[in-house]
């Protein structure tokens, strides 16, 4: 019967009701709107993380990852990208030889990590060519060619067809320099690691470090996100003497974006939440303070005040919790519309995005595993506003409220 | 040796008064609400409480009813002091033992004729099946067995009042206590709703205990309690016609 008289309470004033109704699905949609973007920026980003820039999996020698030296060359490396090239989860692998020197022109320099790579395996493991801006892919008949992003390109006024030179130690130690001419610039949605890295032929770096035939690093693409812990721990009992690390543990940052981020989402809907309980506390006050003489005859003929609070604590969920299956409807068809057409927020600064690494084209995801958190705090929210309008009507006295 | 047993008395007594008084605005200009009252009411007594406006006919109803509390005084209700209870059982005695009509009918607007009847067995936590036969016979006896699904808004003030007294009946009360229950009734409707008061006095032997200014209803009751300023100045039984017949 409580849960009678609450429902049809709510209704009792309508337009009051449909107002604060619609405050919270609006607030809904705002929050799930935001979580959208959120989810579908923190989707771009890993994508990028894993297709374009690391790799599900990366293999080194243990001793490598401290200061990049070049003499920490992979081990037996042909036998253990052979291998893992073999395995059905893997996608693409791509071997990589990698050192940290300088690029010199004629107008400055600055410190780079060059890349050593077989093309045709980066363009498949990092889509190394798809973001190619200008030149054309490394060409297999030409020696020392060397790939640029366009951050550097502008910074160095490099274009195609210009000369650099780069210098680094080899694997003994002794300071090499080679020179190299830009065969294409390339740019992704990552301006610092543009900035920082080229990309040059295995054979080219090799031959400069002393290091024929050998490599660094294997790039890991697997066919299915879900397989980088199996694939992983398969590897490392198989091969327990390399470091083999999955992409959260090789781009920590990018691990700590997507938990922050998640928090801070629900620190967005907590804020929306907690303006819009002034409302509902203001219209729950409304409705209690119209209702003084009833409440006051209820508790008179016998209810219990815990049945009164059970009252007003079920008629403010109504309220709050009415508003939100519209709010994640139109969440839902909003951010389902522009998953599809994608959502363009250059206007927001290409650049500022792209030095976060994002995108300026993002394709919201709706946050469905965010949902029962939603909820909860949307019934937080309830419960919350329903504490003062509650204690405001526990606190009538039968006797004057029946005055009134 | 066989248990004595407890004669039935004829004459129980359900409410019983000493010395009440409450006092409003203590700190400022004091006002004597109840001043002092003494009250003794037996089981199945029809009892007027009559008295100008201001002279403590509502405060003295809303003490009794346990709505309120005494400066002074006890007051027993089938033997319990009503005025040592806690909020919390003063609440469930309420529940349990008094029957309330007010002046302005005060069923709940959101629940039917039913709905309102039903509540306070609800809240008795009594089962659908006994609520059920006990709203049959209360809407019989109150002559509205076709009003059962309407709301309070959909009912005539006299209608509303009606209810409102089947309502009070609802929980099997020991007592009524009705506040001016014709003040907002044609006369019509107030001649109705005082025979089924009466008749329910009559036939089911229930206390009823109202305040009322209504010449026509003073003249029915068979006990007439004057007040004026708080005090009571008069307890006659009434000559009332309806009780001589």
């Amino acid at each position: 019967m409580i849960l009678l008289m609450a429902w049809r309470n709510i209704w009792r004033n309508k337009l009051r009701s449909l107002v604060i109704v619609l405050s919270i699905a609006l607030g809904l949609f705002a929050g799930i709107a935001v979580l959208g973007l959120y989810k579908g920026m923190m989707k771009s980003r890993v994508r990028d993380v894993i297709d374009a820039e690391q790799g599900h999996l990366q293999i080194h020698e243990p001793g490598f990852k401290k200061d990049e030296e070049p003499k920490f060359i992979l081990s037996d490396g042909q036998m253990l990208f052979n291998t893992i090239n073999k395995l059905p989860q893997v996608k693409a692998a791509s071997p990589r030889s990698v050192t940290n020197g300088m690029l010199a022109t004629a107008s400055g320099s600055a410190g780079v990590r060059i890349n050593g790579i077989i093309p045709e395996l980066e363009y498949r493991t990092s889509q190394l060519k798809a973001k190619i801006t200008d030149g054309q892919p490394f060409d297999a008949n030409r020696r020392n060619q060397v790939m640029i992003g366009k951050k550097l390109a502008l910074k160095m006024k490099l274009k195609t067809g210009s000369k650099l030179v780069l210098t680094f130690t080899d694997s003994t130690g002794n300071l090499v320099s080679g020179a190299f001419r830009v065969a294409a610039i390339y740019q992704s949605n990552n301006t610092p690691l543009d900035e920082r890295n080229v990309y040059v032929r295995i054979a080219d770096l090799d031959n400069l470090l002393n290091i024929p035939g050998a490599f660094h690093e294997i790039a890991v693409l697997l066919k299915n996100d879900e397989e980088v812990v199996s694939v992983q721990t398969l590897l490392q009992r198989r091969f327990p003497g390399y470091q083999i690390e999955n992409w959260r543990e090789i781009s920590p940052e990018t691990d700590l974006l997507i938990k922050t981020t998640n928090q801070y989402s629900y620190i967005i809907m907590v804020i929306i939440m907690f303006a819009l309980a002034f409302g509902i506390v203001n219209t729950m006050l409304m409705a209690i303070l119209e209702r003084t003489r009833e409440i006051g005859m209820m508790v008179a003929l016998g209810t219990t005040r815990i049945r009164v609070f059970f009252l007003i604590l079920t008629e403010t969920i109504f309220i709050t919790v009415a508003g939100a299956p519209a709010g994640i409807l139109a969440g839902w068809i909003v951010v389902g519309y522009f998953n599809k057409s994608g959502l363009n927020i250059a206007g927001m600064g290409k650049e500022m995005m792209s030095s976060f690494g994002f995108g300026t084209m993002v394709y919201p995801e709706f946050p469905g595993d965010k949902l029962p958190g939603i909820l909860l705090i949307v019934i937080g929210t309830a419960i919350i506003s329903s504490l003062f309008p509650a204690i405001k009507a526990l606190r009538l006295r039968p006797a004057a409220a029946l005055m009134r | 040796m066989a248990a004595l047993e407890k004669i039935p008395d004829k004459k129980e007594t359900v409410i019983d008064a000493h010395n009440i008084s409450k006092v409003y605005n203590a700190d400022t200009v004091p006002v004597h609400a109840v001043n002092n009252v003494h009250l003794h009411l037996l089981k199945g007594e029809f009892t007027a409480l009559v008295g100008p406006s201001g002279s403590g006919k509502t405060t003295l109803l809303n003490l009794i009813g346990g709505l309120d509390k005494p400066d002074s005084g006890q007051i027993y209700i089938n033997g319990v002091d009503i005025t040592r209870l806690s909020s919390g059982r003063l609440i469930d005695f309420r529940l349990q033992n008094i029957g309330f009509v007010f002046q302005s009918f005060n069923l709940i607007p959101v629940l039917t004729a039913r709905e309102n009847v039903e509540f306070i067995m609800l809240l008795q936590g009594k089962g659908s099946s006994v609520r059920d036969r006990r709203v049959k016979q209360l809407f019989g006896q109150i002559q509205m067995e076709n009003k059962l699904d309407s709301r309070p808004a959909q009912l005539s003030g006299g209608q509303q009042q009606r209810v409102a007294v089947a309502r009070a009946l609802a929980s099997k009360p020991k007592f009524v206590l009705a506040d001016e229950p014709t003040a907002n009734l044609d006369s019509q409707s107030a001649s109705n709703l005082l025979d089924i008061m009466l008749k329910l006095n009559r036939e089911e032997g229930m206390t009823f205990l109202f305040s009322t200014h209504d010449q026509r209803v003073i003249d029915r009751a068979r006990r007439v309690i004057r007040l004026v300023d708080g005090r009571i100045v008069s307890d006659t039984a009434a000559v009332s016609t309806a009780h001589t017949q």
